[in-house]
């Protein structure tokens, strides 16, 4: 095997990618084993096929143990530090649609955009004892996304679920979280801020910049993006 | 004693200790959340933080200054503390951990001998270091908080200026935004008219009425009062626009760079070709430039430190591009800290890895 591709193990990440690999020639072979995570794609002995959880790719991906994966740009921009300089985002795959945002209680009548969100959380502290919390899953895009504005004194609460519902237990002030219509958000009497998307994330098939790229693999790497751009007609 | 024997952290750290005797203990293990309470969230990637079984944050001294001003706080009385020591920090150009020695004065009123004074021996220090030279430039936040009063701009506006301050493209593109103002979106037609009528009882009950529908407490956090009090001061302040000859002036202000014992002359002619007034600032400026007189300092007004706790001078010392050693007031540090007063204070420190790689 030269090329080594990661594909999400479960669920429509899962499937979608599937249909797009087949609709470009390239049928994933199912494992013979079920509870194997190893495949290749049929009649191709040079590409290897790893089934990997989506976080676990993006981490993989930035390691440089895959070659090519495919995952949300949300997850690897979150779990890869300087992704820019790590992977490439070859390819938007069109389906994992979600935005990242800033989202404030909707009775924050006076907090519109990313400068009302500093002015307010500049004499937080001096007025009610502590510092504006945000509860987010998201660090990494989180703390680029406040230094580009400038906003330096908050605190982040981790929240691994039910993120939206932070405000009102009273454990954060403002949310930074996942939404792809936005329904959620609002039935919980929040809004998202003017310019508070942060990012506009899917599924895309990523390259490392850190993987072994020996000639050969290269070459297959040509020719799997080649096929799958064609077949996509982007 | 042979000081040959010494290492440069000793000789420096022997010599400040000697002008500023008064005892402080930092241990290299702190909790973190001090840290990350003052100087805010953006600090955490570049500290290194280690958490306990327990689950008790914890970081590696990313710095001194900190630590001693929480040290201060059980001191009722003015302290000199010097300090020397290995810091821990991440994402920072060369080692991730380094030596550092430096001084901190806190508690002394007379803030601006207290300024002159620490300066004069941070310069001292590095002569020590084998940096006779360095190339030192002072800033002075004060007066870009005056400048930025004499233009009568609504108080949010000129917070988030000051605020800013230290963060020169930031700045700039508040300015400009300010003379290029792009209408806002409406709001809620209902609260924006709510808003410029300044009709604050409905507006609270507005307010109030979503926050119930929220189940937000109106204990925890903002209040209606002050949502609906800081959205009357931004509908009053969205009609606000800036005057390009008003904004001209506080770009003169920012390009302003001279020798420091020329630069009160220079303050002088601005203010009087602005018709603005720099009051009692300039004459803190001017008795601490004395005081500092011959010592070659620059003077540049657009040099600040975007720290909540800095909060008047603020200087640094560079050779051959390298910054070495910086420093300044930070008199609201001790509040933030838990301080039921503000604490006069003010410190420099001194990298010794730049040192070398400036000698170099």
């Amino acid at each position: 095997m030269s090329l080594i591709i990661a594909i999400p193990s479960k669920g429509r990440l899962k499937e979608k990618t599937l249909e797009i690999f087949a609709s470009a020639g390239l049928t994933v072979e199912l494992p013979e084993d079920e509870r194997s995570y190893q495949t290749k794609i049929e009649g191709r002995e040079d590409i290897e096929i790893a089934f990997l959880s989506a976080s676990e790719i993006a981490r993989e991906l930035a390691a440089g143990s895959v070659h090519l994966g495919v995952t949300g740009e949300d997850l690897a921009r979150e779990s890869i530090a300087k992704a820019d300089d790590i992977i490439d985002f070859e390819i938007k795959l069109g389906f994992g649609h979600a935005d990242v945002v800033v989202a404030v209680p909707d009775s924050w009548v006076d907090v519109d955009t990313m400068v009302d969100l500093d002015d307010v959380a500049a004499d937080y502290r001096l007025r009610y004892g502590r510092r504006l919390r945000v509860a987010t899953k998201y660090w990494q895009l989180t703390q680029n996304w406040f230094g580009q504005h400038g906003i330096g004194v908050y605190r982040i609460v981790e929240s691994l679920g039910a993120t939206e519902g932070a405000p009102a237990a009273g454990s954060a002030d403002a949310i930074i979280d996942i939404t792809s219509t936005g329904s959620t958000i609002r039935a919980n009497n929040l809004k998202i801020l003017e310019d508070g998307i942060i990012l506009k994330s899917e599924a895309n098939l990523i390259r490392s910049k850190t993987a072994e790229w020996t000639p050969e693999a290269q070459a297959l790497c040509v020719e799997m993006l080649s096929k799958i751009r064609t077949s996509l007609n982007v | 004693m042979c000081w040959g024997m010494w290492s440069m952290l000793e000789i420096l750290r022997t010599h400040l200790q000697s002008i500023a005797p008064d005892e402080v203990e930092v241990p290299i293990l702190q909790p973190a959340d001090p840290f990350l309470e003052t100087a805010g969230e953006d600090l955490r990637r570049r500290i290194f933080i280690t958490e306990t079984t327990s689950g008790q944050v914890n970081c590696l001294r990313p710095e001194f200054t900190i630590p001693i001003g929480m040290a201060h706080l059980k001191n009722a009385k003015p302290s000199r503390y010097a300090y020397g020591g290995m810091v821990f920090r991440q994402e920072r150009r060369g080692a991730s951990e380094f030596e550092q020695v430096g001084l901190e004065d806190l508690g002394n009123d007379n803030t601006v001998e207290a300024d002159a004074a620490c300066l004069n021996d941070m310069l001292g220090a590095l002569i020590l270091a084998d940096i006779p030279d360095p190339k030192v430039t002072l800033g002075d936040q004060n007066l870009f908080g005056v400048v930025v009063e004499s233009l009568g701009l609504p108080t949010a506006i000129s917070q988030r200026l000051v605020r800013n301050f230290g963060d020169p493209e930031l700045v700039n593109q508040l300015i400009d935004q300010l003379v290029h103002k792009e209408a806002t979106a409406p709001n809620d037609v209902n609260l924006d008219a709510l808003a410029n009528a300044e009709n604050r009882d409905d507006l609270i009950a507005h307010i109030e009425n979503r926050m119930s529908n929220a189940k937000l407490s109106s204990k925890a956090g903002r209040s209606a009062e002050d949502i609906a009090d800081r959205m009357i001061a931004k509908a009053a302040e969205g009609h606000f626009q800036l005057a390009p000859e008003r904004a001209d002036i506080l770009r003169k202000f920012l390009a302003i760079e001279a020798a420091l014992d020329e630069a009160s002359k220079v303050l002088i002619n601005f203010a009087s070709e602005s018709n603005i007034s720099f009051g009692s600032a300039l004459d803190v400026f001017q008795t601490r430039a004395n005081m500092l007189k011959g010592r070659g300092l620059t003077y540049k007004a657009s040099f600040g430190r975007k720290l909540d706790y800095y909060t008047g001078v603020l200087f640094e010392a560079e050779v051959n591009g390298i910054s070495v050693a910086g420093g300044g007031r930070y008199d609201r540090l001790c509040t933030l800290l838990g301080a039921d007063k503000p604490v006069p204070a003010v410190g420099f420190s001194i990298s010794l890895d730049r040192v070398e790689e400036a000698k170099q």
